[in-house]
């Protein structure tokens, strides 16, 4: 890591955000916004995207691209969640509940997601892009036939479906947002969260050091080697994408705390992009992707957009932080796929 | 004769490190300048600055001046450098995998339609495929190579590359000087002699040749001047015929070379293994219906032209390409050829493709060294109970690797630079540091001495030699340095078409290696 921080380079797109981010800042400071309001809230903007963002590494570093895929992982999540709400499991304990319930239902989705992805390697973005797409109606079904009883999920008239937008606030939310909050002059610090947001960076940190973790980097890194050294490149591929699974699903419960709000049927499709440009604007190149590369992804990305929502409405006309946002995040994903067919050809 | 390049005050580094320091250096016209050095005396960053590989501009440029033809020039690209009449033949290929080796011949000089020509201009003209394979196969002729060209670059052997390589800068109409960088080294000693003849042809015809070689007769013979380069700086200059190659060693070195050379023995024991009727599938180096039996304890050689097969051994047994056939290891027959199995069986390959499958290019010195050890037979690893989440023994494993470092003397900063920047001997010491790391039984080294520098290649043989003495390591080596296979081998098969033709002792004369290799009984 120290390495690491050593050689770090920072590159065209943090260039561009950095200056966007600080105009943004000069802009508010201007208009008189309380700055510190904004700040707090940047700090759990961070946290509450920030695991979808960690959840793409260990597929990053097995070679099997940015995932594309992640609504797979997010669905499990939702199921988790919503198993949770519909037991009427609340506070802390409805919270670790909905992430245990999720871990079961990602591994097995991860598993079944693994498999098809090493039959397409080497296309595993185009690949995981169509497997979100696809899933997603299945799962619209899922939503409306499933029978769960707690009536505060379901449609109010007749009683049967999941509704669009099931709120948590009898459950969990903020749950881990007001977790032992520190309060530092006016500023409110949620080290609760940050703790949880922490633990997934450890985690993910530790697996990289494990054995299958190097494995998987050197699977990434060059496949013939890795075979010729005796690696099952298969099963660490799988290992590795069922991981990014799995913390794709936390990510979605701790999104969904902070948020308020379980959002259901073609929600998770939005999600993917702006994970994968958070990753990228980091510095990531999506063939390595390092921790810290999501960490300031995130924050850049995420602050941008919590600045330019009351900004533009003050001095602009509203929808244009509706464009500004799509086209950054889309922006971000062709420039890298620019770079990243450059370096290709290099080689 | 006038000078067609004019190099003055040539320096750069890569970020602190110098890499050429003050380099002055004329080239005539019509001459075969050789340059010889030891690996990272800086031969390869001074082609790369005259061909205008990327590598150079991205790294900061360079200082000092160069005239191409009484012009000042500054090549910032590799197709400025082509459009100048510069040509270059890589050490490490620069070829299109997916394209047929015609199509890489005839890359950016296509034969077209005329009239599609005429309709869309030259730059979206149809090309004519059939005219360019005919090209390509009467370049390839000339190079005395019978080639299908419509087989894909990446189904071809090494040996076959190269020459697909030399083949392209030959076939170019404007090419005024021609960089080759090792052109030799993947070639056998006959290829070799060919192709010296063609490169002697060319430079009558007026073509100006930079070459770069560490066969050191080679230069001796071909070069009209050498010029010696030791760690980035020009050391000396010699005319033709006025210098023995002990100068040249001795000045690239510093210091004169004693060659590794391994007591003759009599090897008789136990097979450690034994191949009937054995097949592998790789492309160009095929083997087929080979019999052979190894002794324990022995270093064997396989030898060949190339593709005849002497490569695809190893391969065949980490299974990268499909098998067929009996092997018999320790008097077992072997079921399973895959690596994992394998490896811990006690088998273990150097490839001689390094930078493809030797190396993880990114990874440190020490991650290299460790890990198949690592990872196949849990080495320097601290468990907690589930194998596959051991963490590394860094303190064993550092030592481990700085040991290795000092005792093959790998030049480095430390175990945690990073691979791809270490030069190719020192690269290819590291690989053997990690078979050494592994205790294999039965070893497979592939053209281990293949691009690497002559005071490396010594510690490289002698390496072999200490494994072989010290841990009863079976070695067999595949190579077409017949001189090394004979200063350390106990037997030498020669192989013909994938089979194993003849097996011949190491004091056997060049005449009979020469005829086996052809395929000759002789009398």
């Amino acid at each position: 890591m120290k390495n690491y921080l050593k050689n770090y380079k920072i590159q065209t797109p943090q260039i561009i955000i950095s200056f966007f981010l600080i105009a943004l800042i000069c802009l508010a400071f201007i208009l008189d916004m309380d700055l510190v309001v904004l700040l707090n809230e940047s700090l759990i903007k961070l946290v509450m995207n920030g695991i979808l963002v960690l959840s793409l590494i260990p597929m990053i570093n097995a070679g099997a691209g940015m995932n594309f895929g992640l609504p797979v992982g997010i669905i499990g999540g939702l199921i988790g969640l919503c198993l949770a709400v519909n037991f009427r499991i609340t506070g802390l304990f409805g919270f670790v509940m909905s992430l245990l319930f999720s871990l079961v239902i990602c591994l097995f989705l991860g598993w079944i997601y693994g498999l098809i992805l090493n039959k397409v390697k080497g296309r595993e973005e185009i690949a995981g892009t169509f497997i979100g797409f696809s899933f997603i109606p299945l799962m619209n079904y899922f939503w409306t036939l499933v029978p769960f009883q707690n009536r505060e999920m379901l449609y109010p008239i007749g009683g049967q479906g999941l509704r669009p937008k099931i709120s948590l606030e009898n459950y969990f939310s903020n749950v881990l947002d007001d977790m032992w909050l520190l309060q530092v002059g006016s500023l409110e610090i949620p080290v609760g969260l940050f703790a949880f947001y922490g633990l997934v960076c450890i985690f993910i940190y530790l697996f990289f050091q494990t054995k299958v973790g190097r494995a998987t980097i050197a699977v990434g890194e060059n496949e013939a080697f890795s075979k010729l050294s005796g690696l099952d490149i298969s099963r660490i591929r799988l290992i590795a994408i069922i991981i990014s699974t799995v913390i794709a699903g936390f990510g979605i419960c701790v999104y969904s705390q902070s948020y308020g709000f379980i959002q259901l049927y073609d929600e998770p499709l939005s999600m993917a992009f702006p994970a994968i440009s958070a990753v990228l604007i980091g510095g990531s190149t999506g063939k390595k992707a390092y921790i810290f590369e999501a960490v300031l992804g995130t924050y850049l990305l995420q602050t941008m957009y919590l600045l330019t929502i009351p900004i533009a409405n003050e001095i602009l006309i509203p929808e244009l932080t509706e464009i500004l946002r799509t086209f950054i995040t889309y922006g971000i994903i062709l420039y890298a796929l620019l770079i990243k067919d450059r370096r290709g050809n290099k080689q | 004769m006038k000078n067609i390049l004019e190099i003055k005050k040539l320096s750069k580094s890569y970020s602190g490190n110098p890499a050429l320091t003050n380099i002055n250096l004329a080239i005539k016209e019509g001459e075969i300048h050789g340059i010889v050095g030891a690996n990272g005396s800086g031969k390869s960053t001074l082609m790369n600055i005259l061909f205008g590989s990327p590598v150079i501009q991205e790294t900061g440029g360079y200082e000092g001046e160069i005239f191409f033809q009484g012009k000042k020039i500054n090549i910032k690209s590799c197709s400025e450098a082509i459009r100048m009449g510069i040509g270059m033949v890589h050490q490490e290929f620069a070829l299109i995998p997916d394209m047929t080796a015609g199509e890489n011949i005839k890359l950016g000089r296509e034969r077209t339609y005329k009239f599609t020509d005429r309709l869309f201009g030259r730059r979206y003209s149809f090309i004519n495929k059939k005219q360019d394979y005919e090209d390509a196969a009467k370049i390839l002729r000339k190079l005395n190579m019978n080639l299908d060209v419509s087989i894909k670059i990446m189904n071809l052997s090494t040996n076959i590359k190269q020459f697909i390589e030399l083949a392209r800068e030959i076939g170019r109409q404007d090419l005024k000087l021609l960089l080759l960088d090792e052109p030799t080294a993947v070639l056998n000693k006959k290829d070799g002699l060919e192709l010296i003849n063609i490169l002697q042809e060319m430079a009558r015809g007026g073509l100006s040749i930079i070459f770069i070689s560490h066969r050191l007769e080679e230069v001796q013979q071909i070069c009209d001047r050498v010029t010696v380069f030791r760690d980035g700086k020009l050391v000396s200059q010699y005319q033709k015929g006025k210098f023995s190659i002990n100068n040249l060693a001795g000045d690239m070195i510093g210091h004169l070379v004693s060659k590794a050379a391994a007591e003759k023995r009599e090897i008789k024991g136990r097979p450690i293994i034994s191949l009937k009727r054995f097949h592998v599938k790789m492309p160009g180096e095929e083997i087929k219906d080979m019999d052979l039996t190894v002794f324990k304890g022995e270093i064997l050689g396989l030898t060949s032209l190339s593709g005849h097969g002497k490569l695809a051994l190893g391969y065949g047994f980490m299974g990268l390409y499909p098998v067929e056939g009996e092997v018999f290891y320790e008097n077992q027959k072997l079921t399973k050829m895959e690596a994992k199995t394998n490896i811990i069986k006690g088998i273990y390959v150097l490839p001689d493709d390094r930078q493809g499958l030797g190396l993880l290019l990114e990874h440190t010195i020490e991650e290299n060294i460790i890990f198949p050890g690592n990872q196949i037979k849990n080495m320097f690893s601290r468990s907690f109970g589930l194998k596959i989440l051991d963490f590394i023994d860094r303190k064993k494993s550092l030592s481990h690797v700085q040991n290795l470092i000092h005792d093959f003397q790998i030049k480095c900063t430390s175990p945690k630079q990073k691979v791809k920047e270490l030069s190719g001997g020192n690269q290819q010491k590291v690989c053997i540091a990690r078979a050494l790391t592994l205790k294999p039984k039965l070893l497979f080294a592939t053209e281990p001495t293949r691009g690497v520098d002559i005071a490396a290649k010594e510690k490289i043989l002698n390496m072999l030699i200490e494994i072989n003495r010290t841990q009863n390591t079976t070695i067999i080596i595949a190579s077409s340095e017949l001189d090394e296979l004979k200063r350390i081998c106990d037997r030498i098969a020669v192989m013909v078409e994938g089979k194993v033709f003849k097996i011949l002792s190491p004091d056997s004369s060049d005449l009979e290696f020469g005829l086996a290799l052809s395929g000759e009984e002789g009398t």
